[in-house]
């Protein structure tokens, strides 16, 4: 840490209250962002947390002059976290921070236009960072992190604030992504229900209304709830709305949709090209869309079972499970289409000795009530078209389209 | 007794009025300071300190006997009014303030053990209906874990205690469905509930005095308790979805023989594979996890007998013995099974499924009206 003089402290002090009162007076919106990101680690944000150090006792130079002590509360509060976040003590700049947005928040409600959105939104995102950085520094000492849920509260109040019927309430849509992140970060989802409901639902909010970046990260959340709901039509439609408003630049935002839409798409019977799993780095799925196009149970279940942390933590590993049946499907055409070549007269008729064998190549060891029983539920689920004759033990496929393929609707709806 | 206090972990940071402990059953329980004692300080002042030194306070069992309450099993040689410190155990009541309660009527851990353990050697007894057993113990099982709670005890032993609750609830589960009475869907579906709330505390406990990459002997056992009981997605027994549920697993219990066997099964039963369902049930399943699976059985036997008889060429008969043996049912529970739907069927004349085989029917509209018939059997 730099040295600094005590004239030095006193000026860097005095430039930034400026600053601040500056920036409220004139509603420069931009200028309060900078003076409050402190995730943002700007030199001159922490040259002041020196200054800070050195002055020791910032409320003297606030409570001097009548223009700074008007925000003396708030400033007091900034003050202290800026202090604790330089030395590394997140809890305790966490603490102060959120002091500092309760009273910031106060006075934005004060404020009659919208002009201070920016700002707020800039607040939301510290307090969730703060809080996040506070809770680790919590379990790595032995204590029980309890702040990002903290901030999960704070966050509700400002969404509180903002659902009005004035100009602030287009910024309802971004807290409520500060809001979903918080409780997916903390797993309590089931929280985001009532949020959820407000938005969709309160006749003071008109979805168009809201910034388009918002409404991109809205859906990309709504649409993973919908996957953990196993909801597949509902998910497919939320996130292929956030992939097609996302910019195309951010890649990193492209692929975290596609890592939930892809097990969608799979789920309906839709494969994506292997270009754009390259494209976007999603190597995880290549053996999963492999395995679907060739028939090959093996491979998708060694697939599943190579990524299986990556893909529970993600909670894409039910879902990629259940594609199980179309893999069925697909072994079931490649062996009709094969006899279709030897024995076109006999080939609607797939004997289960004749499965079971493919099965016994593909290392999987089934027996034939094991694969009669599988050969039923193709049936049944409509993936196959046809009967099975117990006593012969044959499947008999209908001479038309005995393979029907899903057309966007999840198995067996 | 290891204590360890968390943070406010539910959304009203009060303590006294409609928040009462006992009722919270799904809580770790919580420390009213932000402070955090490092185990080992057992001077935690927000917490109540148990001194009853028999199983149910004196004054509440002199008033039991008082006003007559005393259940059949806490009577001293059958008399109403008459019950002893062997015998009275403490009933379970939601208090309204945590405020009011005093040390004196809270058992500590010792003498809840101890009462746990009398509770549970009463379930085999023949004396009274299983209906009766199983309200005693259920209310008092309840007691037991209030007096937990509103100590904010976790240790090895605690866990040990709510292991065997949970054991109750679900084996009363697979007995009550023996039971008949107008009261006993009810029964069951509190059962139900207080199951899922020791189960959510039981997690709890689990997870709040972790050491990194340990599990506890039979953590394994009860956490694949949750996945059978969500088997089906739309059950939102104790409304999380599983895939959630699945993120917050450690690398250890996932790849325990425990979970690995539930997660087979619940592949077997997502994709309709009644067959692998049977199997992997029947020669993996420890007691516990059968009885919580039983509904389910059911549900892939007759969803099994559903696509059968969708599916198969009716000039070509399943027999009804390779079918039961297909089924793992015992031959005669399953003939017995089939001709109660022809009977069923007979009567309502929607369909006709002739006895020594199972038709198949081809038409979607039949199979419909089936399955609403089969639905109502099971």
């Amino acid at each position: 840490m730099a040295y600094v003089s005590m004239g030095e402290a006193h000026r860097r002090i005095t430039e930034y209250l400026n600053r601040f009162c500056g920036a409220v007076s004139y509603q420069d919106s931009p200028m309060l962002c900078r003076l409050l990101s402190f995730s943002s680690n700007s030199p001159s944000l922490l040259s002041l947390a020196d200054a800070l150090n050195v002055f020791q006792d910032a409320s003297i130079l606030i409570r001097q002059s009548d223009k700074f002590s008007e925000y003396g509360e708030i400033l007091a509060h900034l003050f202290r976290s800026l202090q604790s976040y330089r030395f590394g003590n997140l809890v305790e700049a966490y603490l102060a921070f959120e002091k500092f947005a309760n009273a910031f928040v106060q006075e934005f409600r004060n404020w009659e236009s919208a002009w201070a959105l920016e700002a707020l939104y800039v607040v939301c995102y510290e307090i969730r960072i703060l809080a996040e950085k506070a809770d680790k520094e919590l379990t790595s000492n032995g204590k029980s992190p309890e702040k990002l849920k903290a901030a999960g509260s704070l966050l509700m109040k400002v969404f509180g604030v903002l659902a009005g019927k004035g100009p602030k309430r287009v910024g309802a849509l971004y807290v409520t992504c500060q809001l979903f992140k918080t409780y997916f970060k903390l797993g309590t989802v089931n929280l985001c229900r009532s949020v959820i409901r407000s938005i969709e639902t309160a006749r003071i909010f008109d979805y168009e209304e809201f910034p388009r970046r918002d409404k991109v990260t809205y859906m990309y959340y709504t649409g993973r709830l919908e996957v953990f709901n196993e909801n597949f039509p509902a998910a497919d439609t939320k996130l292929s709305y956030a992939l097609q408003h996302c910019n195309p630049k951010r890649e990193r935002n492209i692929r975290m949709i596609l890592k939930y839409l892809i097990p969608v798409k799979l789920s309906l019977g839709i494969i994506p090209k292997d270009e754009l799993l390259q494209k976007y780095n999603l190597h995880e799925y290549m053996n999963v869309v492999q395995a679907l196009r060739k028939g090959d149970l093996r491979l998708l279940r060694h697939a599943l079972q190579e990524h299986e942390d990556r893909f529970l933590r993600s909670g894409v590993y039910l879902v990629l499970e259940k594609l199980e049946l179309q893999v069925y499907q697909r072994l079931m055409k490649k062996i009709y289409i094969i006899q279709k070549l030897s024995d076109p007269a006999r080939a609607h008729q797939l004997k289960l000795e004749v499965i079971a064998k493919a099965l016994r190549w593909l290392e999987i060891d089934m027996d034939l009530d094991e694969v009669e029983c599988i050969m039923t539920i193709l049936i049944y689920k409509n993936l196959v078209k046809g009967y099975l004759a117990h006593k012969s033990k044959v499947v008999v496929l209908s001479k038309q389209d005995p393979f029907p393929k899903l057309n966007g609707k999840p198995v067996g709806s | 007794m290891n204590r360890r206090s968390r943070g406010s972990s539910s959304s009203s940071g009060s303590v006294g009025g409609a928040s009462d402990s006992c009722r919270r059953r799904s809580d770790v329980p919580r420390n009213r300071n932000n402070d955090n004692n490092k185990g080992g300080d057992s001077a935690d002042v927000s917490f109540i300190v148990g001194t009853c030194s028999s199983m149910c306070p004196e004054r509440e069992r002199v008033t039991r006997e008082r006003l007559r309450d005393l259940s059949v099993f806490e009577r001293l040689h059958g008399n109403p009014t008459k019950s002893s410190s062997d015998l009275a155990v403490k009933k379970f009541c939601r208090t309204l303030s945590a405020a009011d309660v005093q040390a004196s009527d809270v058992r500590p851990l010792p003498v809840l053990e101890e009462t746990l353990r009398y509770l549970l050697s009463l379930m085999d007894s023949r004396e009274h209906p299983f209906e009766v057993v199983h309200d005693f113990i259920f209310d008092r099982t309840r007691s037991v874990r209030q007096d937990l709670s509103i100590q904010n005890l976790a240790s090895e032993r605690v866990i040990h205690l709510y292991e065997e609750i949970v054991k109750f609830h679900v084996i009363s589960r697979q007995r009550l469905q023996s039971c008949s009475g107008a009261s006993i869907s009810s029964m069951h579906h509190l059962n139900m509930e207080q199951l899922a709330k020791t189960l959510t505390t039981l997690y709890n406990i689990y997870d709040v005095n972790r050491k990194p990459d340990y599990i506890y002997e039979n953590e394994a056992e009860f956490r694949s308790l949750y996945v059978l009981l969500h088997l089906n997605t739309s059950s939102g027994v104790m409304g999380e979805p599983l895939s959630l549920w699945f993120r917050k697993l450690t690398s250890n219990l996932i790849k325990s023989k425990e979970m690995c066997f539930v997660r087979k099964l619940l592949r077997s039963y997502r994709n309709g594979n009644y067959r692998s369902f049977l199997r992997t049930t029947a020669s993996e399943a420890t007691y516990l996890q059968y009885c919580i699976s039983e509904p389910h059985i059911r549900e892939m036997r007759s969803f099994a007998v559903e696509c059968i008889n969708n599916v198969c060429y009716k000039l070509q008969p399943y027999p009804l013995l390779r079918l039961s043996q297909n089924l793992m049912m015992k031959y005669i529970i399953f003939r017995s099974w089939m001709l109660n739907l022809y009977a069923m069927s007979v009567v309502l004349r929607y369909v006709l499924i002739p006895m020594a085989a199972l038709c198949c029917q081809r038409s979607r509209q039949a199979s419909a009206v089936q399955r609403k018939v089969l639905k109502t059997m099971i």
